[in-house]
């Protein structure tokens, strides 16, 4: 229920998507990579955010022993796919945007509507 | 004896199983796959038959945590319905292997004719609600495909897609009828459940549940339109004579024993549940406007196969109106009929289609006299039509006479307009004698109009109506057998007390037997004047009044199409801009709706994370706006890469080493990546027009607002527990993955198929960067090597 976390997600947001309305076709790209951004927080609030500590980083001490309080490890392993899958995304679609600038010779998308 | 789910189950599963393989099966038998078709519904009848006088549930569990499961309730109800949904089936595919020769398409008409049966056999066998609506709306979409089977043809397409969307539109209005009953079964029978057996087995309580909530009419409503679109009823009767452009096996099977009685036999298994004053108001005035309506219009009919699908909707009137009436003779009238109509309907259906084989027309102007050339035929329709009429002592009469008994004893007890039942029912009584003898007449007489040599037609023709007239005649001569073989169980089924089923030729006068004399004397003696009735029942239909609901779908269909052209263009217009603008602004609305709707006001703490992560979260936002005021992509991609590594300092803060590293490595590959672009891309474009900034400012602000929303809705609290899944896998990580951190065991342990999928992503847009880049030098190597010889390069050059 923090609401500072909600407003730097939500501010996250509202500036992915400002970015992803431009017409220059790198500034869409810059909004998803923000848009990425704000995602990853936003799963990392739904584990909870506590103060960092030694204990609660999901290794476990020893093999056997009790189970320890540790931070979420299910959202972490989440962002950790979705960070690897945002970077294959960025980097198709700055090729995508490289290779659209080669065939239409102008990267302002409201140009492509001919 | 309590039934077998073994078998139950495997006789729903088997024309299911062979409808995959049809078209297999249609490669190895080609023409021969409608006998390998009756096999399969043969077998599905032997199976159902060994549980004839079985009576129970049997349920087998499929999502427990929502208390849905594979549940067939087998009663005699049921068993009516699937029995003759198999048996007649068996005679269809074997009229069908004959009918059906030389045409094309056949594995999937096969394939369909097969799927839909299995779907007639779940309606009637399922008693979960959740299989229930499976089964139906399966009935409606192999059905879509059996009355489009000529795709050629343009009228076929037509009524195929009518049959959709009137029958999948009372569909829908079934889903929400079963969910209402699913709720109301919560007071009920305490809990949530699709189990319709409970219900009715409660069905006081769940009555009183539904009115307590004031649900009861809606539910009644939503149920009765869902039977009324299924079963042909007024005003929803047009898309059953269009649904005789399929063919005629189609039209025999759809019209006799299965598709339209979805209907009848759904409001037949609710009825006990739903009895009431309403109830009765409206399914009995809907039953007897249909009947009445259908018979008019079928004795306007100048095609056999348009008379008998017009008379189909008039007999499913009668048993809608026979479960409608709250008298033990108006269940015994409903399920009785059931199985006369499917005895006498099919038969009639398979005798169109031979006439319409061996005399090449359909048109009852230009048909008589063919008794010579069809002699057998003619003994069939003979015994089928007089049936329909409800002539004694054919089968028809007896259910019918049911009928009266039930509209007389309503009418007796209740006095006033309810008068009108009995009168209307003899009145539509009077038409169904008229068009029946319409139909037997091109039998009789004269001949007409010239038509070249008439065939004989071939035993795998003649044989299927043949049986299914034996079988009338049978239940004609000794009904009383057919009742206690399986009718008087389904009557027990469906009635809302104790009920008993005798029938027989009456030995004295009453008036139920006075209505029924009036009808057939009324209707012989109608009948010499029927081109004038049916020509001023023309011009009814065709009056510039607005009477026709086909006028009303026609209308509604031909506006939704426009309105969908115009709109298509407003919403798709090639512009990236358009297509984010309508997808995150109806996206936030939506949640932030829902929240507006469901959510209270959480309880609020305003700052909630430690220091140090807030004053990072703060320079990552800022980082975020320097981004959008960058002067330069340049300066873009360091504010970027700022905001990517502040990201990385909170993942420390959030106890995530690993996220931290990955972060970090990714967001230098990104930057780098981003440099490397942006020097072949040319400086940027800004956006200068205020109003544009402004729209998009506002559409920014609500995804922001829906998404600040959202994680002050949705997110734990800081002395929530951890959720149970997160639980599992920090306890299971040593035992079960061999791993003690915890995050690399969930990855590469416990969801190992997530990952491989994460990496095949990865490859796949590594795959696709290579080509993007290589693929256009090449392009352009190959056109300047070779001037004039257009490369083909997917297209692209230009």
């Amino acid at each position: 229920m923090s609401v500072a976390l909600a407003v730097a997600v939500g501010g996250l947001f509202a500036v992915g998507t400002f970015l992803l309305l431009r017409r220059d076709l790198v500034r869409v790209v810059f909004g998803l990579a923000v848009v990425s951004q704000a995602t990853f927080v936003y799963l990392i609030a739904m584990g909870g955010v506590a103060e960092g500590a030694r204990e609660l980083v999901p290794v476990l001490d020893t093999h056997g022993g009790g189970v320890p309080e540790i931070a979420d490890p299910v959202v972490q392993a989440l962002v950790l796919t979705a960070i690897v899958i945002s970077f294959g995304t960025t980097a198709l679609a700055l090729v995508l945007s490289y290779r659209a600038y080669e065939e239409n010779e102008t990267i302002d998308v409201t140009e492509w509507v001919r | 004896m309590a039934p077998d789910l073994t078998v139950v189950t495997t006789a729903v599963a088997v024309p299911f199983v062979a409808a995959v393989l049809a078209p297999l099966l249609y490669r190895v038998l080609g023409e021969r796959t409608g006998y390998a078709g009756a096999a399969v519904a043969a077998a599905s009848f032997g199976l159902l038959a060994t549980q004839v006088g079985s009576h129970g549930t049997v349920r087998s569990p499929w999502i427990p945590a929502l208390e849905v499961g594979l549940q067939f309730t087998i009663d005699g109800w049921g068993l009516l319905f699937a029995l003759l949904a198999s048996g007649i089936g068996v005679l269809v595919f074997v009229y069908s292997a004959r009918y059906m020769h030389g045409e094309s398409g056949l594995a999937r008409y096969y394939a369909a004719l097969l799927a839909f049966m299995g779907s007639i056999l779940g309606v009637a066998l399922a008693s979960d609600l959740v299989f229930i609506f499976v089964f139906w709306e399966l009935t409606s979409l192999s059905s879509f495909v059996l009355i489009g089977h000529y795709t050629e043809d343009a009228e076929s397409r037509y009524s195929a897609r009518m049959a959709m969307v009137v029958t999948v539109g009372g569909g829908l209005c079934l889903l929400a009828g079963l969910l209402v009953l699913a709720v109301a079964a919560r007071g009920a029978l305490g809990g949530v459940t699709f189990d319709l057996a409970a219900m009715l087995a409660n069905d006081e309580a769940m009555r009183a549940s539904l009115r307590e909530s004031g649900l009861f009419v809606p539910a009644l409503a939503l149920v009765v339109t869902a039977a009324a679109a299924k079963s042909a009823q007024v005003p929803l009767h047009f898309w059953l004579p269009n649904a005789m452009v399929a063919p005629t096996p189609v039209s025999a099977f759809l019209h006799s024993a299965t598709m339209v009685k979805v209907g009848v036999y759904f409001l037949g298994r609710v009825r006990p549940l739903m009895m009431s004053p309403e109830w009765v108001l409206l399914v009995a005035t809907l039953g007897l406007l249909t009947m009445t309506v259908g018979a008019l219009l079928a004795v306007a009919a100048t095609d056999t196969k348009e008379l008998l699908a017009y008379s189909t909707a008039s007999h499913l009137g009668l048993m809608v109106a026979g479960f409608g009436f709250d008298v033990v003779y108006g269940g015994e009238a409903g399920t009785f009929h059931l199985l006369n109509h499917a005895l006498f309907k099919a038969p009639l259906f398979l005798v169109a289609g031979i006439v319409a084989h061996e005399a090449g027309t359909r048109n009852l102007d230009n048909l008589g006299g063919l008794w010579r050339e069809l002699p057998i035929t003619a003994a069939i329709t003979g015994v089928a039509a007089l049936s329909m009429a409800g002539i004694p002592p054919f089968n028809g009469f007896y259910s019918k006479e049911l009928l009266f008994e039930a509209t007389y004893e309503v009418a007796h007890e209740a006095g006033g307009l309810a008068w009108l039942y009995p009168g209307v029912a003899t009145v539509a009584s009077v038409f169904t004698v008229v068009y029946s003898v319409k139909f037997l007449a091109m039998f009789v007489g004269e001949r007409r109009a010239p038509i070249a040599d008439i065939h004989r037609p071939p035993l795998a023709l003649v044989g299927p109506p043949a049986a299914l007239a034996t079988a009338a005649a049978v239940v004609s001569v000794a009904p009383q057998l057919a009742v206690d073989a399986i009718v008087q169980g389904a009557v027990e089924a469906t009635a809302t007390g104790k009920a008993h089923l005798e029938v027989g030729l009456p030995t004295h006068f009453s008036p139920p037997v006075g209505m029924s004399a009036v009808a057939i004397v009324g209707g012989l003696a109608t009948y010499p004047f029927t081109e004038r009735l049916a020509a001023g029942i023309g011009r009814g239909v065709d009056a510039p009044i607005p009477v026709r609901p086909s006028g009303w779908y026609d209308c509604a269909v031909s506006t939704a199409t426009t309105t969908s052209a115009r709109f298509g263009p407003l919403v798709h217009n090639g512009l990236l801009r358009t297509y984010v603008f309508w997808v995150a602004a109806a996206g936030s609305v939506l949640a932030l709706a829902g929240f507006a709707a469901t959510a209270g006001v959480p309880e609020l703490d305003v700052v909630g994370v430690p220091l140090a992560v807030t004053v990072v979260l703060v320079v990552a936002v800022l980082a975020g706006l320097a981004v959008v005021t960058a002067s330069s992509h340049v300066a873009g991609v360091l504010t970027l890469a700022i905001l990517g590594f502040m990201i990385a300092i909170f993942f420390i803060l959030a106890s995530a080493p690993d996220l931290a590293l990955t972060q970090l490595v990714v967001e230098t590959l990104v930057l780098l990546l981003f440099l490397l672009v942006l020097q072949r891309l040319p400086s940027f474009y800004a956006d200068v027009r205020p109003l544009v900034l402004a729209r998009d400012a506002v559409l920014s602000i609500l995804v922001g607002a829906m998404a600040f929303a959202s994680v002050l809705l949705t997110t734990p609290g800081p002395d929530a527990d951890p959720s149970s899944v997160a639980e599992y896998y920090t306890a299971q990580a040593v035992p079960g993955g061999g791993g003690s951190n915890v995050v690399n065991v969930v990855l590469v342990d416990f969801r190992a198929f997530d990952t491989l999928g994460e990496l095949l992503v990865v490859t796949v847009a590594a795959i696709a960067i290579l080509v993007l880049v290589t693929m256009r030098i090449r392009g352009e190597e190959a056109v300047t090597e070779g001037e004039e010889e257009p490369v083909s390069d997917g297209g692209d050059l230009p």
